[in-house]
């Protein structure tokens, strides 16, 4: 239990010392802290009082960690440390409730209702003897876990509240376990996408190394392949490239290996640019043949200056920084939702260049139609490939248009 | 009443997780990438499958989703819509609940919110048989739980 204390200190100052405006913070904050310990300890309740002071001490935790937060992204606007990272590196609770099997379903979705980010149940096995199963559940820091179970339980009719513990969790720990599932996969003969930390199987193939990150593309999503093979298709060498909604730069970086002059990836999510920058240096591209930019979700393709900080970038950039590369590319393929695809065909079909391929997906075949209707305008001979139930469009931008 | 061969290639299950999701932002981040990630299921794909799923509802609208993880990693998922309680929150333009349900009116609605809120409802895979009446019936009574008056037209 004091191990666990401890941690939580130490995470806690760390956090406080990184910010140097809350230097002055941080001495109150011990002063509440060591205020608030004896008076958890005298008071009474019906659990366990390490648990009692547990919850008394996120609640304070919280309330000082978000005050801290506000000092530094007000101070550090300009700076790149304060793209949103914040939700990864503040740990998270994990609360593994008993309780009878007949009600845990009912008391999950009860604990939804009141502020659990999420709740799992375990399946049991026949073997097992007894009638107790453990639902584990999501809360965020901020949370009173305390007030949301008893909440919960209320509100289903249970008469007491049941035993449960309350562990923190370092965001490292999950990220870890799902890059455990990412495998080395073959997406076209002789084209493997190879995670950072595995060998490729197949030195002598085309080998495409990724992190994704928390970006999207790793290359096992039927879009990520269809939008690979459709620019395995196209790509003969030396054309000019444009990935919207480029993610962890999948498509732009494969574009270069299959022999493309020049490619650009834009997306909306620091993340994803951040993600893309990296692989590209694991791909030993050099920044003159990749351009990567941020541009805002709504209006026009501006940039913002953290991102591109390269001299050479700006050249695709005018003045005030927007993105003016109209009809300079030969292909363009946006791999992203049904709703942006609509909403951005002016802007996607505007930096093709006449005649160009362009290429959609992120759409399951019901959306097809819709797809088709809004951007037959602008594009003839659009062919469908279907892979499960994802869809890829690609057409030719028609080469008079008003 | 499942198939004989539905039962023979079921697979095992591992665990069922729930989760609110706001559509179209599902993202690798909490609260899906705790609550995915213990069990190794890939996050991407989630995502992805989910944001084109609920594309068609609004933005943001906090979705349940109700996950079945099996033991070799895959999974499926089923999303309902947002609680009535939600839609009957936002409709009348309210915060919380009345306190004293019954005795004090938090705000009211006419029969046209509860009719439009009953069709979006009778998209979700548990109510598709069930008569519109019904579900009106049942989204009146959930009104009156809440301290809110449904009339014929707003005065």
């Amino acid at each position: 239990m004091s191990l666990v204390i401890n941690s939580l200190r130490s995470h806690f100052f760390k956090h406080l010392l990184c910010t140097s405006t809350a230097a002055a913070a941080a001495s109150t904050a011990t002063a509440l802290i060591f205020g608030h310990r004896t008076r958890g300890l005298v008071g009474q309740s019906r659990f366990s009082d390490s648990v009692f002071f547990f919850s008394e001490r996120y609640k304070l935790l919280s309330q000082l960690a978000s005050k801290t937060a506000t000092f530094s992204t007000s101070r550090s606007s300009s700076s790149l440390e304060t793209l949103p990272t914040d939700s990864y590196t503040s740990p998270y609770l994990s609360v593994t409730i008993r309780c009878q099997k007949n009600v845990a379903d009912m008391l999950s979705e009860a604990l939804l209702c009141f502020g659990a980010n999420s709740t799992s149940i375990d399946e049991h096995d026949d073997s097992e003897v007894g009638d107790e199963i453990c639902i584990s559940s999501i809360f965020s820091v901020s949370q009173d876990v305390k007030e949301s179970i008893s909440l919960a339980v209320d509100s289903i009719g249970l008469k007491e509240i049941p035993s449960y513990d309350v562990v923190m969790h370092d965001h490292t720990d999950w990220i870890k376990e799902s890059q455990e599932s990412f495998h080395p996969v073959e997406v076209i003969e002789g084209i493997w996408i190879v995670p950072e930390w595995r060998k490729p199987p197949d030195l002598q193939a085309t080998n495409i190394i990724l992190n994704p990150g928390l970006a999207f593309g790793t290359g096992d999503h039927p879009t990520t392949k269809l939008c690979l093979m459709l620019l395995y298709d196209v790509i003969k060498g030396g054309e000019v490239f444009l990935d919207y909604g480029t993610g962890s730069g999948i498509l732009a970086i494969a574009a270069i290996k299959f022999g493309a002059a020049f490619s650009a990836g834009l997306d909306i999510d620091p993340q994803a640019i951040t993600a893309a920058q990296h692989n590209a240096a694991l791909n030993n591209i050099q920044p003159e043949k990749l351009f990567l930019s941020l541009v805002p979700s709504t209006g026009s393709a501006t940039f913002t200056h953290e991102i591109v900080s390269k001299p050479t970038d700006r050249q695709h950039l005018n003045d005030k920084g927007v993105f003016t590369e109209t009809e300079k590319f030969h292909v363009v393929i946006a791999n992203i939702l049904l709703n942006p695809l609509l909403d951005l065909a002016d802007q996607i079909v505007s930096h093709a260049k006449p005649g160009a391929t362009v290429g959609l997906s992120g759409i399951i075949s019901e959306q097809v139609p819709r797809i088709i209707q809004r951007y037959s305008p602008f594009l003839e001979d659009i062919k469908v490939s279907k892979m499960d139930d994802w869809a890829c469009l690609a057409g030719f931008k028609k080469i008079n248009l008003g | 009443m499942s198939t004989l061969k539905e039962i023979l290639t079921r697979r095992p299950v591992a665990a069922t997780i729930r989760l609110t999701v706001p559509a179209g932002g599902a993202r690798p981040a909490p609260p899906v990438g705790p609550a995915l990630g213990q069990y190794r299921l890939n996050l991407m794909a989630f995502c992805k499958d989910f944001n084109v799923r609920t594309q068609k509802y609004k933005p943001d609208t906090p979705m349940a989703v109700i996950i079945t993880a099996f033991k070799d990693n895959t999974f499926e998922f089923t999303v309902r819509s947002p609680s009535v309680t939600w839609y009957l929150k936002k409709a009348a333009g309210l915060e919380k609940g009345s306190g004293r349900p019954g005795h004090v009116m938090a705000s009211s609605l006419t029969l046209k919110h509860v009719y439009e809120i009953a069709k979006v409802k009778q998209q979700d895979p548990y109510c598709q048989y069930m008569p519109l009446e019904s579900i009106c019936k049942s989204i009146i009574g959930t009104a009156n739980s809440m301290g809110i008056k449904v009339q014929k037209e707003l005065d």
